[in-house]
């Protein structure tokens, strides 16, 4: 499936084709490079130039999106004055630094809010459950394409990438006018006579739009992972006797660990923030994080409050993105090194 | 037993597709419909009059070339910035590599929401509000990550026997990469690129912070667009908007399946 | 793999095409051509009208279509007339969408004395924003039109709002399902309790009509003398008096349209009541007779004030922003906005109410107001009262 050869053994850390220790032979083949200080001297002179090269994309980040989340969780923390005194000038419900370092007020207040913690709950809960349905049918569709192949399967795997052309806005209209009250589902049931749920406006749609949107993803890193898995070792699994479920659970998927990590942390991490489908899609309340933030930015007049809530979205997302690390951290240490 | 495994998978396919595919199909073919009443599954008759409605608007004309603009453009000067740097990701071996490969990603994890007032005066002070400038900088933010990440690791893919056998040949260096790094690459670029096309094509909220009211987009149009015309109209503004991802999508199925873009996404 | 490198071509000379075919063009420009008096830049000689003339203003309004019609069909083309050589482009963000980046443009650029590109704010924030000093001052000495306007009313503009068109919720019904109307608040309340499903609202920071409801049963259940003066004050022990209301509102829920759906926006609460999907609801005067003008509103649909308390109504108020370069032509056209024949035209096109003296006004729309006129202003709170109200709305009512 893939071009690359060894796609399925990934390539362990960059690995640098001059450097002394990776590349020895080469350097006292050629015979220019025997000097020690020479070579020390070279691998600085590269690792400056991939520092250079490297950092154009992370100054802009730094300058338009890492200063401005600087400046925000300073003013989540009191500091109303300097850059942040525009925000300050129009907010309510202010909490105004005590200390050096600021104040926790922002952040007792949040925290201690009932409909803070039923909506934290609400999108811890839409996360995770969302982010199980993706994994397991992102699974099914990548095991039945990897054991079964065929048209059907590729079919059903293009199928399945189909969300990830299509704007959030419109998959999250879309989503709710097929589950709205004179939707699909329910004109379907009206057909023989019986009443059909309305899903419309309900945190079961926010899940059912979630996991419209986050499927391609999730499909497209469990495929490419199980695809991986070489014909051999399956086969030698079948030959001693294993069923199809046993080889599915002690080689494909062990094989296949670092990309379903990957799927699920960016899955989760990808919903965990979301603002557009909770927004389109579910009730006014209970509702998620995201949408939250955004009334308290506007509706509520209070951005202090809004960006604690972010700041929690951030750092829950954050810890997901360890597990994300640390898989992949893992990976390279076992095919490397 | 056979018969029931396959009974039940053709029954998950056939759910699976209408679940992906229904929505789609079912707010679609509004764009045709005369008039739907509830519950019936047909609509009463098919017209295209809710096409002329949205071609005879100049707002939509013009936000349509400003999104075209904006995301080819995006393209164009995120492969600059990030190309360059994806290599030097592969490649080369520097202090604090794999943190800001992270870094790259983790920043963008943070809502947007709170960063306006704070982006509103960086843009402000930076004489870039109301500028092609200050809209395509919000454009490329939200590509970085798919233009380093994936190209970075196709780079890494790339066979270091083939690079060492044409420098062995006598080429230099620019022309190793020329003629063999580059090409083998190009397909995971080429994802990289249409990834970043359709970041550039969803982008609202930034835009409309930096753009409105002079550089509007259909992003930025759709939500009034969605609530404010008949049902069948925004059918139509969702065709418009869906068709050229889609279009991109035929151009690069093979890539994307073939693992391209889960290959970016495994740092190493 | 020439596959790929044949499709890369493609897409980068599709991405230099688009880049040299389209390039990025200005959205109000376009506005400008749409305007019916052509750029006869000014200097050219056109009363009056001397450096604004060429560059369009740009009026931004947070708020429901009808409100994008007013401008664009009525207001503009009349102070167009008025004032040969100007250009005025309306630019709508629906519902207060995006009000929070509008909101932190204005700011940043009051901060740093930058033009935001915005000239005239027609928005539920332009009092917050005039309090914190980012509105141009306002008083009969640049604006002589405001001269006769009630004291209070414009007070409440906080020095930079002015107040230019009063609007009243009203309780619209269906007769067929509604067979004995309601004519006090606790009626209401028993009927909706009677019929449970059919009545909704929409969330306060949503709609002004979800809003007036909110504000009157609140009213209704505190103390009357705290309730007055959250109307002129932002007063946290006041509010206190709220949480009765509150309860009153969350009891109710069960009988809200599928228990306890409350649809975002005025004109989707106004669409249930249409489609026969509920029977009773609240809406905005002008909302809902121009929607019944233009067939939206089926003619069966009735609407009516009721009494002990009756529903709030209000101002909206328009705000020049400082920054703006062509603040004088801005507030040229707000004095407009304040003459009679525009509050004439906002009588006929929105039924809005007129908030300069009636004797102004011709005879027939005087006629059509005088009855109305004096009930219509029983304001709603301070904006700033009004945003802790959507949150404790939020928090208390829906979902429980």
């Amino acid at each position: 499936m893939s071009s690359d050869p060894d796609a399925g053994a990934p390539v362990a850390g960059a690995v640098d084709d001059d450097a002394p220790a990776a590349a020895p032979t080469s350097a006292a083949a050629t015979g220019t490079l025997t000097n020690p200080r020479r070579v020390r001297h070279r691998a600085r002179v590269r690792s400056l130039r991939g520092l250079l090269m490297a950092s154009p994309p992370l100054l802009l980040i730094a300058a338009f999106t890492g200063f401005p989340i600087v400046l925000a969780i300073a003013y989540s923390l009191g500091h109303t004055g300097g850059l942040n005194s525009t925000t300050a000038l129009i907010a309510q419900h202010q909490h105004v630094k005590t200390e050096w370092w600021g104040t926790l007020g922002a952040y007792r207040e949040v925290l201690t809010n009932e409909r803070f913690q039923r909506d934290l709950r609400v999108t811890l809960l839409v996360t995770v459950v969302s982010t199980t349905v993706v994994l397991a049918l992102a699974l099914i569709i990548a095991l039945y394409l990897r054991l079964a192949g065929g048209w059907a399967a590729k079919a059903l795997t293009v199928v399945s990438v189909v969300p990830m052309f299509i704007p959030v806005v419109i998959a999250s209209w879309a989503v709710l006018m097929f589950y709205a009250p004179d939707g699909f589902l329910r004109s379907l049931f009206a057909q023989v006579g019986l009443e059909g749920p309305t899903f419309g406006y309900t945190v079961t749609a926010i899940i059912i739009a979630q996991v419209w949107c986050s499927l391609p993803f999730a499909v497209l890193m469990c495929a490419s992972g199980v695809q991986a898995v070489p014909d051999a070792l399956i086969d030698a699994a079948r030959d001693s006797g294993a069923g199809l479920v046993r080889t599915t659970f002690s080689v494909i998927l062990p094989m296949a660990f670092v990309p379903i990590v990957i799927a699920a942390t960016f899955t989760a991490i990808g919903i965990i923030g979301s603002f557009t489908v909770p927004y389109f899609t579910g009730p006014t309340a209970p509702t998620m994080l995201g949408v939250d933030m955004a009334n308290y930015f506007t509706a509520y007049n209070r951005p202090q409050q809004s960006i604690v809530m972010a700041v929690v979205v951030f750092v829950a997302a954050s810890l997901i993105a360890v597990t994300y690390v640390w898989a992949n951290f893992r990976s390279s240490k076992e095919s490397g090194a | 037993m056979r018969t029931l495994v396959k009974v039940l998978i053709s029954l998950f396919m056939f759910l699976l597709a209408v679940f992906i595919v229904g929505p789609l199909v079912w707010l679609a073919s509004r764009a045709f419909a005369a008039e739907w009443r509830y519950p019936d599954l047909w609509p009463t008759g098919f017209t295209l009059r809710w096409w002329r409605v949205v071609v005879d608007d100049p707002m939509v004309v013009v936000a349509l070339q400003n999104s075209a603009t904006f995301a080819s453009l995006t393209v164009l000067i995120s492969a600059a910035i990030c190309l360059p740097a994806a290599y030097a990701f592969s490649r080369y071996q520097f202090p604090g590599r794999r943190f800001m490969l992270v870094a790259l990603f983790a920043v963008n994890a943070f809502p947007k929401m709170g960063l306006f007032v704070a982006l509103a005066s960086l843009f402000y002070a930076l004489q870039l509000m109301q500028t092609v400038l200050g809209v395509l900088i919000v454009h490329v933010l939200g590509t970085v990550v798919f233009m380093t990440w994936i190209p970075a690791a196709a780079f890494s893919a790339v066979p270091r026997s083939l690079e060492e056998a044409a420098r062995d040949a006598g080429a230099g260096p620019f022309r190793v990469f020329w003629s063999v790094t580059l090409p083998m690459a190009l397909p995971a670029i080429l994802v990289a690129a249409i990834m970043s096309f359709i970041a550039s094509w969803d982008e609202a909220q930034g835009t409309y912070l930096v753009g409105a009211p002079d550089y509007m987009t259909m992003p930025t149009q759709m939500y009034s667009l969605v609530l404010n015309y008949p049902s069948q109209v925004s059918a139509v503004f969702s065709i418009l908007l869906s068709v050229p991802s889609a279009g991109l999508l035929l151009l690069v199925r093979k890539q994307i399946m073939g693992g391209q873009l889960a290959e970016g996404f495994q740092i190493k | 793999m020439t596959l790929a490198r044949r499709s890369f071509l493609s897409l980068a000379a599709a991405a230099t095409a688009g880049v040299v075919a389209g390039c990025a063009t200005k959205s109000t420009e376009i506005g400008a051509t749409d305007a019916p008096a052509p750029t006869t830049s000014g200097s050219a000689g056109s009363a009056g009208s001397s450096a604004g003339g060429g560059a369009p203003l740009t009026v931004h309004l947070s708020g429901d279509t009808n409100m994008q019609e007013l401008w664009e069909k009525a207001l503009v083309p009349a102070f167009v007339k008025a004032n040969p050589g100007y250009t005025v482009k309306v630019q709508l963000d629906l519902h207060g969408e995006r009000d929070a980046q509008t909101q932190a443009k204005l700011t940043a650029a009051q901060a740093q004395n930058q033009d935001a590109g915005i000239d005239l704010v027609d928005a539920g924030f332009v009092q917050t924003l005039a309090e914190a000093g980012i509105m141009e001052p306002i008083s009969v000495s640049n604006v002589p039109n405001l001269e006769g306007i009630p004291e209070d009313v414009v007070k409440a503009g906080n020095g930079g709002g002015v107040p230019y068109r009063g609007s009243s919720v009203l309780l619209a019904y269906d007769p067929e399902v509604v067979k004995e109307v309601p004519t006090t608040l606790d009626e209401v309340l028993a009927w909706i309790k009677a019929n449970p499903g059919k009545f909704t609202y929409c969330p306060p920071k949503s709609g002004g009509s979800g809003g007036a409801w909110v504000t009157t049963v609140l009213d209704q259940n505190m103390d009357p003398a705290d309730a007055e003066k959250l109307r002129t004050t932002y007063d946290q022990e006041a509010m206190k008096g709220w949480d009765k209301g509150f309860g009153v509102l969350r009891e109710l829920g069960p009988s809200i349209y599928q228990k306890g759906v409350y649809p975002n926006g005025n004109k989707q609460v106004l669409d249930l009541l249409s489609s026969g999907q509920i029977a009773m609801c609240t809406v905005w005067s002008d909302q809902f007779i121009s929607g019944q003008k233009s067939g939206l509103v089926p003619e069966r649909i009735k609407a009516t004030q009721i009494s002990n308390p009756s529903f709030t109504g209000g101002a909206a108020y328009l705000g020049v922003p400082k920054g703006s370069a062509k603040k004088e032509h801005a507030i040229k056209l707000v004095d407009f906005v304040l003459s009679a024949e525009a509050q004439t035209l906002i009588a006929n096109q929105i039924a809005g109410f007129p908030v300069i003296p009636l004797e102004k006004l011709p005879a027939e729309t005087q006629q059509i107001f005088r009855e109305a006129h004096p009930d219509v202003l029983r304001p709603g709170y301070l904006d700033k009262v009004g945003k802790d109200m959507n949150n404790e709305w939020d928090q208390k009512v829906p979902g429980n």
